[in-house]
């Protein structure tokens, strides 16, 4: 697994690649971590490149989120961990664990970027 | 049966996956059967690795696979503490984000993945997970087989037309037409199954042919449709061959 980030003013992009399973998932959320760390907390997950992902990477995903969503600008605006390019193999384990309704999907990272 | 033993650390779940995806292509699993056989026993390991073991006091795993009469098995073997499947709560996936619990999906992904599952412990096996995979076809409910009889002429090709139509008003997309006791084909019966062709293909779904009588498949060979048409020998080969490709 790779992680590239690019940081924008109010975003973060991290374009995840490559096998997030339980040998790589605690990297990830050491990215993730390191953002969190330093107050950023809106984070688009370019999925582009995934090419499998298993429960502790998914794992990951939900805590990440649920911890973004708890800080707060004001009550319309905050954190929040949003996906682009979700590649079909991935998206269908997202439908079977649900996870496909527990995030916001764009279908590409400009789009996921301007949304917050 | 074909088995490796590792240490049942986190540096073992590439060499499992490895040796399953070979696995699973030798026995000729679809790409998506070998991917979801994949995800499990790497759902599976990572459980034995994380759970059944104490991280810094790791044991062995072994796993082992075998392939017959359209079951491909996997066994996963440890000898660490005992595993209670009840014990593991389903994960309810329609929870919205804030009651979501963040853990709990790997086993519930490997009974959706895998067609059979089982969790054994043995005294002197330890825990022994057994995970069938079955490669024959679902089967399709998008599928029906018709079997076709007498002359297919002016007069009656309305008649196949509108007998295929209603299978396809009914959720058929894949129509395999059983030629076995048609014994004559006009021309206006071809151009009813080159318009039957035509509409499936739109739909999304196939038409295949199977059993032509010799007279039948020569006005096939004459016109050059054996090019157009998926013209099969017998009905279980047209059936295994939807969705495979040229038809």
């Amino acid at each position: 697994m790779d992680v590239t980030h690019r940081r924008f003013n109010r975003v973060d992009l991290l374009e995840v690649t490559g096998r997030v399973d339980a040998a790589t998932a605690a990297k990830l959320k050491q990215h993730v971590d390191a953002l969190f760390d330093e107050g950023r907390y809106r984070i688009v997950f370019d999925l582009v490149g995934l090419e499998y992902i298993s429960s502790p990477g998914l794992r990951v995903l939900i805590e990440a989120r649920k911890r973004a969503r708890e800080w707060k600008i004001t009550d319309l605006e905050g954190g929040d961990i949003r996906i682009a390019n979700l590649p079909p193999k991935i998206k269908e384990v997202f439908d079977l664990t649900g996870f496909t309704g527990l995030f916001e999907i764009f279908s590409d990272t400009v789009e996921a970027v301007g949304s917050f | 049966m074909d088995s490796i033993t590792l240490v049942a650390d986190l540096d073992a779940l590439a060499k499992i996956s490895a040796f399953i995806t070979e696995a699973a292509e030798l026995s000729g699993l679809d790409e998506r059967a070998t991917w979801q056989v994949q995800l499990a026993v790497d759902e599976a390991a990572t459980n034995v690795i994380q759970h059944a073991y104490d991280l810094d006091e790791p044991g062995e795993l072994m796993l082992a696979w075998e392939y017959a009469e359209s079951r491909f098995t996997v066994i996963l073997r440890d000898n660490g503490r005992q595993f209670d499947p009840e014990a593991v709560p389903t994960p309810d996936i329609s929870s919205p984000l804030e009651e979501r619990q963040v853990g709990g999906l790997g086993i519930y992904l490997i009974t959706r993945l895998m067609d059979e599952v089982r969790f054994d412990f043995h005294p002197q096996h330890g825990n022994v997970l057994t995970m069938v995979k079955y490669t024959t076809l679902d089967p399709r409910e998008d599928l029906v087989i018709l079997p076709i009889h007498g002359r297919v002429d002016a007069i009656t090709a309305p008649q196949l037309t509108a007998a295929v139509h209603e299978q396809i008003t009914t959720g058929a997309r894949f129509v395999l037409l059983d030629l076995a006791d048609v014994t004559f084909l006009s021309s206006s019966g071809l151009r009813a199954l080159l318009l039957i062709r035509k509409e499936l293909m739109t739909l999304g779904g196939e038409l295949r042919l199977a059993e032509l009588q010799t007279q039948v498949h020569e006005v096939f060979v004459l016109t050059g449709f054996t090019q157009v048409f998926a013209i099969h020998n017998t009905v279980e080969e047209a059936r295994g061959a939807f969705g495979q490709g040229r038809a």
